[in-house]
């Protein structure tokens, strides 16, 4: 028989195999279809909202080009140059704090101030609806249009008074939509929007204030947005601001959607290799089922090439199928979405169907289903004629061959090759697949080990006990794929817990014990001595700190622009746009130098400038080589004189670059100080510095990580449904493994009764094997979910590892209870089922 | 005369199948001496398995009274007739139905276990030495020939010693050799041990090991040689 007969004769047999339905393949379809849909799922997410970010590109960023700059505004011949280019709009924008008038109540806030072309794309609407230019800036008095959590934290309604500086506003109606609202994880304040002039009024604006100027253009063609950015760099090589046009709207947004896909991809694909113990539990099942079929059909000369092929065919029919339905699922996600909570997702949606997206899933969802199904296959080519003249299948391992073994792991190669090339981070995916792959191989050991192990248990003298735990490790007992499933599903959720609950540690502990009560920002350089007099005279000050502050932007790092110097991916942030910077002449207790010497106090030499030491690591930078920055428009180049360690995690002041004396003083700055009070000190602390510095920008710390936690708490809710979902698809195989088990059970139940064992002895020993698999695979899932997490947290992250013992007894437990409850559900067919009946019909 | 070890008044059984109601028994009166020897002949369908069935518990009569031992069957629940199982009555079928993921000393350990025996390896590798499988015991089903496998069926239903034995056509399945040698082990332990028999058979020649043979026809049972209806 030739390979083209081969086919033709196999594509024969699958379809006569296919008229009798899709029994038996419940399990092997909804596995696959479920990986298959989350990948999907989550692919189409993140393509529609990126799509939805390009499509409003120019809204949310506020035009087709952006030009910003940190304390100044935009010189003369700037402005007159981008007038003649198309229409421009000027915004600016800060924090400060809103003051209730009545009570002198004081909320931090983002202010916005707006000229009369804002905004150039899309519409503010608000509640009530206005002409916004009309209310922010009416002849009488001036206006504001806030964000709803505004009136709430101040007790405040639309139509009252507050104050922010010098100056009154009313409230002119809450903002519902701002279409260049950035997405970010959590802000600092509500939004307070005026008009420039309004911002002009408040004499918020002083020489170094922490206001950053926007100037949006409009052009006629946004297509040459790119021409003008180059010949705008061209005509203002030193101008010292930040250009964006259109096509980087959202930066952050769409780096933060690549990281989430890259991770839940990676936990979907998690999913769809615990859901290839599925597929393999019901092929096995269904070929054991198939096996005097294929024994008749080699007595009448069938060869093992064709019994392969055949059933090849239909397994990956069955594999399209499983995928096609995920895949049409997940495809339909973002249309779902957008339809019912469109307008409460934070980033803009523009559902389509991403088919790079659609057939990589396919092609993970294809590549599952035969990697787990080429075992059973092989072995079924296999099977010997002499079944037919035996009274019993044999049960047992036994070696499918080396092709198909060679097969197999081509096929995993395959697979672990697309995941790493498919992904955003290579390096991270190619971990994570490592990782996965372990676990993957020290449960498959684990299992088997374990179930060898309980061979050695002392057989209970009672009866239910003794063949529940003789269940376990007899031949053909589905307890290997049951704990493997199970154990990989209930991994996952106790590491994604694990590392939540240290993440939330590491937030609430930090505050009490090391990091500020109050970080002030704007702080005046003619203010300085009076803070800190007052600060000083605070009931239960600790600690008080100051710097000054300017913003600037590496340029040059040892002398080669920065466009051009290899900086490591773990530092890029500091050459992303600009940065604080600060000066000091005295080391400050909490420095800790590693490298290099401080200057001396009177240092008045070359500007000298000290950096942390894995910024230094970064740039490839050490003592001695120089940094160029440009300040306000004006380069400064310092040389390293010293390297510093920071831990940035107790939320104590430091910067990244300091300067010595001498090199940045005369700019204009303002300052960041912070203090240290007692928690029930905090409110007489916050009041007194407000109200003596009206100007000030205050920060709560414990806001601030109480904001923090609370994104970190959606995050982790996203990660822990994908986990969730690996731990259901890890249920579904145990439910397969036990139904595809069905006539073993019901076969022994009859069995047992006709020995005289009671309903209660055989329901005792199935709840007593589900138990045992439930218990070993929460132990071991114990301890591999633990050291993952510790990985995790250790290794990538670099945060300390806490167990936390009730997290993982309540992960596990649940997860026994469910095993029970799955495998009884399973079993009380077995039980229910007539002795008299089966033994007639088998008779 | 001693008291019968079985009894069967009047047993009438119906079973509701897809055709509508199908009477199996109709009035079945037998009753059988402890030790007695008694093959049940008849053609296929004419109800011997399903009075077999009947005699331990396996299936409910639907009126009639089945004694054994001295207990009505009719007034016990399922746990109940499977305890009485275990303590009285050994089943062996034509089909062998052993464990296949058992080893033959865990098929044969089985009905002791569930009667809460302390050492019950012990006794089942006694018993498969008795039906010459010392050297099989930890062999599987599948790696038993047929003759095997009945006689570990065998040595199951004995090592609870039973007060009644009831065998279903225990050689269906074998070549008349070996069908030859399971009969002679199953009439040793039989007279091993005192069991009363109740053998159900189309073989002649085998009933004619029996002391009595009764005939099944249309669910009526009539004497082949003794008292009977």
């Amino acid at each position: 028989m030739n390979s083209t007969s081969t086919i033709t004769q196999a594509i024969r047999l699958v379809r006569r195999e296919l008229r009798g339905g899709l029994r038996g393949f419940g399990v092997f379809l909804t596995c696959l279809f479920l990986g298959v849909f989350a990948i999907s799922a989550i692919g189409s997410f993140t393509e529609s909202a990126k799509a939805g970010l390009l499509a409003d590109a120019s809204a949310l960023l506020g035009g087709d080009l952006e030009i910003r700059l940190a304390h100044r505004e935009l010189p003369t011949e700037g402005i007159s140059f981008l007038t003649d280019q198309g229409q421009l709009s000027h915004v600016a924008t800060m924090r400060t704090m809103v003051v209730d008038i009545e009570n002198d109540k004081r909320v931090l806030a983002e202010l916005k101030a707006v000229d009369s072309s804002y905004p150039l794309y899309g519409k503010i609407t608000s509640t009530p609806q206005l002409n916004i230019h009309n209310e922010l800036d009416s002849r009488d008095e001036l206006g504001a249009l806030v964000e709803a959590p505004m009136l709430s934290r101040l007790d405040k309604k639309v139509g009252d008074k507050v104050k922010v500086g010098n100056a009154e506003f009313r409230i002119k109606g809450i903002i519902t939509t701002e279409p260049d609202r950035t997405v970010r994880a959590f802000n600092l304040g509500p939004r307070f929007m005026i008009s420039l002039e309004g911002l002009e009024a408040t004499g918020l604006i002083q020489p170094g204030s922490l206001i950053y100027h926007a100037y949006r253009l409009r052009l006629p063609n946004r297509e040459t947005v790119d021409q003008l950015k180059a010949e705008m760099q061209a005509r203002f090589p030193e101008a010292g601001w930040r250009v964006r046009s259109w096509r980087e709207a959202a930066p952050r947004v769409t780096f933060f959607l690549d990281r989430m896909n890259l991770n839940m991809t990676l936990i979907g694909l998690c999913s769809l290799l615990v859901g290839g113990l599925g597929v393999s539990g019901a092929v096995r099942g269904y070929l054991d089922g198939k096996i005097t079929h294929i024994a008749t059909m080699k007595c009448l000369g069938a060869p093992g090439k064709l019994i392969f092929t055949a059933y090849l065919l239909q397994i990956l029919f069955l594999g399209l199928l499983g995928s096609t339905a995920g895949l049409a699922a997940g495809a339909t996600l973002p249309y779902v979405l957008k339809q019912l909570i469109g307008t409460h997702l934070p980033v803009p949606m523009t559902p389509g169907i991403h088919w790079q997206v659609l057939v990589v899933a396919a092609l993970f969802g294809l590549l599952i289903a035969l990697i787990f199904s080429l075992k059973s296959l092989g072995l079924a080519r296999l099977v010997s004629p002499s079944v037919l003249f035996r009274g019993y299948s044999e049960s047992g391992n036994r070696n499918p061959g080396t092709a198909v073994k060679v097969s197999i792991i081509i096929s995993a190669m395959i697979l672990a090759a697309l995941a790493i090339l498919t992904s955003s981070d290579q390096r991270l995916a190619f971990w994570f697949i490592s990782g996965a792959s372990l676990c993957f191989v020290i449960f498959r050991f684990a299992s088997t080990t374990v179930v060898k192990l309980t061979h050695l248990i002392p057989k209970p003298t009672n009866p239910s006990l003794r063949l529940g735990l003789g269940n376990i490790h007899r031949r053909g007992s589905p307890a290997g794929s049951a704990l493997f499933s199970l154990g990989l599903g209930l991994t996952a959720l106790v590491t994604v817990m694990l590392v939540q609950a240290n993440l939330d540690d590491k937030i609430n502990e930090t505050v009490p014990n090391e990091a500020p009560s109050f970080f002030f920002l704007d702080l005046q350089s003619d203010q300085v001595e009076s803070f800190e007099e007052t600060a000083r005279n605070l009931p239960g000050l600790t600690k008080l700190e100051r710097y000054p502050t300017l913003r600037g932007r590496i340029t040059a790092i040892a002398g080669k622009p920065v466009t051009m110097a290899k900086v490591a991916k773990e530092v890029r942030w500091a050459v992303r746009g600009d940065r604080f910077l600060s000066y000091a002449k005295e080391k400050a207790p909490d420095i800790k130098v590693v490298a290099g010497e401080w200057w001396p106090k009177d240092y008045a030499g070359d500007p000298l400038v000290s950096i942390t030491a894995d910024l230094a690591k970064g740039f490839g930078v050490g003592i001695g080589d120089t940094l160029t920055i440009n300040v306000l428009g004006r380069d400064v180049t310092a040389t390293i004189s010293s390297l510093r360690d920071v831990d940035w995690s107790t939320l104590n002041l430091n910067f990244a670059l300091l300067f010595s004396p001498g090199v940045l003083e005369t700019a204009p700055q303002t300052n960041i100080a912070s203090i240290h009070v007692p928690a029930e000190l905090e409110e007489t602390a916050f009041a007194a510095i407000t109200k003596q510095f009206p100007n000030v920008s205050v920060i709560s710390t414990r806001e601030l990580l109480k904001n923090v936690s609370q994104t970190l708490e959606r995050i982790g809710t996203a990660f822990r449904s994908m986990a969730g979902l690996a731990v259901l698809i890890g249920f579904l195989v145990l439910a397969g493994a036990v139904s595809a088990d069905q006539h073993r059970r019901i076969h022994d139940a009859v069995i047992f009764k006709v020995c005289g064992a009671t309903r209660f002895d055989i329901l005792g020993a199935f709840a007593a094997e589900f138990l045992f698999l439930g218990l070993i695979a929460g132990g071991i899932s114990a301890i591999v979910g633990s050291l993952a997490a510790m990985g995790i947290l250790k290794g990538l992250m670099k945060i300390p590892f806490t167990l936390h013992p009730g997290t993982i007894i309540t992960t596990i437990l649940t997860g026994i209870a469910l095993t029970v409850f799955l495998g009884l559900v399973g079993t009380w067919r077995a039980l229910g089922h007539k002795p008299a009946s089966y033994l007639r019909d088998v008779n | 005369m001693s008291e019968p070890l079985v009894n069967i008044v009047d047993l009438h059984l119906s079973l509701v199948g897809g055709a509508g109601e199908v009477n199996i028994l109709r009035g079945v009166n037998l009753s059988i001496t402890k030790g007695e020897t008694v093959s049940v002949l008849g053609p296929s369908g004419a109800g011997k398995t399903t009075l077999l069935m009947a005699l331990s518990g396996l299936e409910k009569p639907t009126s009639g009274q089945v004694q054994v031992a001295g207990v009505d069957l009719t007034t016990i629940d399922e746990d109940g007739l499977a305890r009485f199982r275990r303590e009285h009555v050994g089943i062996v079928f034509q089909s062998f139905h052993l464990i296949p993921t058992m080893t033959a000393l865990e098929n044969v350990s089985l009905p002791l276990e569930f009667s809460g025996c302390k050492n019950p390896e012990e006794q089942a590798e006694e018993a498969l030495t008795k039906a010459g499988l010392s050297d099989r015991i930890d062999h599987f089903p599948g790696e038993l020939s047929g003759g095997e496998q009945q006689r570990v069926a065998l040595a199951r239903a004995f090592v609870v010693k039973p007060a009644l034995l009831l065998a279903d056509e225990p050689t269906g399945n074998l070549d008349r050799e070996t069908g030859q040698i399971v009969m002679n082990l199953l009439f040793d332990l039989q007279q091993e041990h005192g069991t009363t028999l109740v053998l159900v058979t189309h073989d002649e020649i085998l009933a004619s090991r029996c002391e009595r043979s009764v005939r099944m026809i249309d669910g009526c049972l009539r004497e082949e040689n003794g008292a009977g209806s």
